[in-house]
């Protein structure tokens, strides 16, 4: 009775094209897709972020510093502070020195960098080939010298321009300046204080260098990974669209039938599991299949692999059970349609299928406790050439959970059939 | 051979059936009859064994049916008011997997399939699939998925709801035949008592849970044996002469259905000089005046003061 439940789905499913090619193509698609848009942050490769910046100042630093070093002396601070400040006059010239840091060889490959007049603003604004402007206002560096040395003045802002579409190149040179401005307080704040930044530099690139990670193992490329994240989520769809189909059986009193028929509800649940769970593995195997011949996605460990999208659908066809009992019971669909609307996205966010959690993060340790997660785990682990062993832990928590869903399904399941 | 004993079903605060007493025996067709929401489905349900009744018993053979169904199970078949069908599935398929969910098998299965098929007239379209069908043809499927394991009993639930009048005609026959060629049982529910006064031996009528009248075609009509049903038509009706009419004692039942009224009067009473009388006085312009047989509905009207189809 069992294999006719099995067959009456199948023969269901081939006279509704539309459920399997949600089913089965929208995990192909979303593989494609996510696989090119984001592979680049998963394959380690580079999004080409270079654009052109424009630099006006509307006063001339050298004169602002020289004037800054006039008023000095003219002021009452005492001599050797005033020979101090003007003995590091190089150092003094805040815009010459962030020019310096943008020219660097870490950002020379990234932005490149023209100075202009401020009578080219208008021109520059309309020149498409800039993504942003960086505007130094009147008296910029002899304000900043004056806040961060004598504690004087506001601290005076730089202001940035950036087109329509370079929001990314805008915000880079706001973090930028930002950085270099903390930077540069520190250091002056330092220098005041006789502390040598250099040696806090030191300290701070070996603690930099103690945080380092070595994998052993291959790297994953972004299309294997998105073909698993894809698959454990959408086989969780196989749950929500059997526990549909039950939850139709009984609207349209097929169930009552059955009920009558003395057909036993220990039967009929068996039925939804091993129909979910079969389908399931259908479609996931398909979609591997899929990924094989057109990604290139290959198994290191066949059995690993096999066995885990065993627990894994085992998992699905605990959750139809207990989907269709929480149906029945409340007689109702909602509890269908809220799992496969809001829970399948929620566990898919955890799980890693849209982007990797990182392995040890909160969200990496959550995101094993859902069923597609922890088979998500386990099937990285295996591409990566881990052994099935190393993922005794996934496959006993996605065993528990099958097992558990079961459970609350049976002590759930109304006793007797609707009637109307 | 079945019975159900004061019998009694809650919803939260509503009672669906109350103490409702029934019998049902072999090789008669029993007809349930009352409107939509009279508890015609719960007191199937109930019967059937897919509710378990909050009060009361239900007896099959002199044995209680509330806590072990089994037997009853294995002889009844259910026609549900709904087309409890896949759609999806050709008629042949359907019936396969009801069935084997029947316990039927091989040979003897192929073989039933076939018999079926040719009682409901649908052995041309076995292989097609379900939707493609008309109201009526799922309907009949609808039945015969329910005789495949050769049942003794046959209880169906409105199994002509919004069907054309052919089909409705095909399936009132079948059901005909299949009671006088197999001796089958079959309780027949439905709010349409043309369907009813036309199969049933016996009735129950329910109204609002409550079942209000019992017995014979012949014993149910007793209960206005002593009445008239007057049926008048007029252009129009004025306001005077209804109220007027509704003031008369003579008058036990009065209903207005456009521009026919109907009237449930006392056999005994002159009352046509006075509605002839009340007419002309409040200038109403009467066209027929139409004394007909007491029906089941006269029945029901004069019963609950509503028509069956209210």
């Amino acid at each position: 009775m069992i294999f006719q439940m099995i067959k009456k789905q199948y023969l269901q499913f081939l006279r509704n094209p539309v459920e399997i090619v949600l089913l089965i193509g929208l995990p192909i698609i979303l593989i494609t897709i996510l696989g090119n848009a984001l592979g680049n942050l998963i394959d380690g490769g580079e999004i080409d972020l270079t654009f052109k910046l424009a630099i006006i100042e509307h006063e001339d630093e050298e004169i602002q510093v020289e004037n800054f070093l006039t008023e000095l002396e003219n002021g009452d601070l005492p001599d050797e502070i005033i020979a101090a400040f003007a003995a590091v006059t190089d150092s003094l010239a805040p815009v010459e020195m962030f020019k310096e840091v943008l020219r660097s060889e870490e950002l020379n490959d990234m932005i490149i960098v023209e100075e202009a007049h401020a009578r080219e603003m208008d021109a520059i604004k309309a020149d498409d080939s800039y993504a942003a402007i960086l505007e130094f206002p009147e008296n910029f560096s002899a304000d900043l010298l004056e806040n961060i040395l004598l504690d004087e003045k506001m601290n005076p802002e730089a202001i940035i321009h950036y087109k329509a579409g370079s929001e990314i190149a805008g915000n880079i040179v706001e973090q930028i300046v930002a950085m270099y401005q903390e930077e540069f307080t520190l250091g002056t704040f330092l220098g005041n204080n006789g502390i040598d930044p250099q040696q806090l530099q030191q300290k701070g690139a070996e603690i930099t260098q103690e945080v380092s990670s070595v994998s052993p193992h291959e790297p994953l490329s972004a299309k294997a990974y998105y073909t698993i994240g894809m698959i454990v989520m959408n086989v969780l769809f196989m749950a929500t669209t059997i526990a549909q189909y039950a939850f139709r059986e009984r609207q349209s009193h097929i169930f009552n039938r059955m009920i009558i028929a003395d057909f036993s509800r220990w039967v009929y649940f068996i039925g939804i599991l091993l129909t979910a769970l079969i389908f399931a593995w259908i479609q996931a195997i398909l979609v591997f299949i899929f990924a094989y011949f057109a990604f290139d996605v290959t198994w290191p460990d066949l059995t690993a692999f096999l066995v885990i999208t065993f627990f894994f659908t085992l998992a699905v066809g605990g959750l139809a059970v207990l989907l269709t009992a929480i149906s029945f019971r409340s007689n109702s669909e909602q509890i269908i349609s809220f799992f496969s609307g809001v829970v399948v996205t929620i566990f898919a966010f955890l799980g890693g299928s849209f982007f990797p959690s990182g392995t040890g993060s909160f969200l990496g340790k959550l995101g094993d406790y859902t069923p597609n997660g922890a088979a998500m785990s386990a099937y990285l682990s295996i591409l990566r050439g881990e052994s099935i062993t190393d993922n005794a832990d996934h496959l006993i928590f996605i065993a528990c959970f099958a097992i558990g869903a079961i459970i609350i399904g049976v002590i759930s399941y109304p006793k007797r059939g609707a009637a109307s | 051979m079945l019975e159900l004993i004061d019998i009694t079903k809650k919803y939260k605060q509503t009672k669906a059936v109350k103490n409702m007493n029934m019998y049902i025996e072999k090789g008669e067709i029993v007809g349930l009859l009352g409107p939509n929401g009279a508890g015609k489905s719960t007191a199937i349900s109930i019967l059937s064994s897919l509710l378990e009744p909050t009060s009361g018993d239900v007896k099959f053979r002199n044995k209680s049916m509330i806590k072990n169904p089994k037997s009853l199970r294995q002889i009844i078949g259910i026609v549900p008011q709904e087309i409890a069908l896949y759609e999806d599935l050709s008629a042949e398929e359907n019936m396969k997997f009801f069935g084997r969910i029947y316990r039927l098998k091989g040979e003897k299965l192929k073989n039933k399939i076939s018999e079926v098929l040719e009682q409901i007239g649908l052995a041309d379209r076995r292989k097609d699939v379900v939707k493609t069908f008309s109201g009526g043809m799922k309907r009949r499927l609808n039945i015969g998925v329910a005789m495949l394991h050769d049942p003794e009993i046959l209880i169906m639930d409105e199994p002509t709801v919004g069907i054309d009048p052919q089909s409705r005609n095909y399936i009132l026959q079948t059901v005909k035949r299949l009671n006088k060629e197999r001796q089958m049982t079959v309780l027949y529910t439905s709010h349409y008592m043309e369907e009813v006064e036309y199969l049933c031996d016996r009735i129950y009528i329910m109204d609002k849970g409550n079942l209000i009248a019992s017995g014979t075609k012949d014993e149910i009509k007793q209960i206005l044996a002593s009445e008239n049903t007057i049926y008048l038509k007029a252009d129009y009706w004025n306001e005077s002469f209804i109220t007027k009419l509704q003031e008369k004692p003579q008058i036990h039942q009065m209903k207005v259905e456009g521009n026919e009224i109907v009237l449930v009067v006392s056999k005994d009473v002159a009352i046509f000089s006075k509605l002839a009388h009340l007419a002309e006085e409040t200038s109403v312009q009467l066209r027929a005046v139409d004394v007909k047989q007491v029906t089941l509905e006269d029945v029901f009207l004069h019963l609950t003061g509503r028509a069956l189809r209210d």
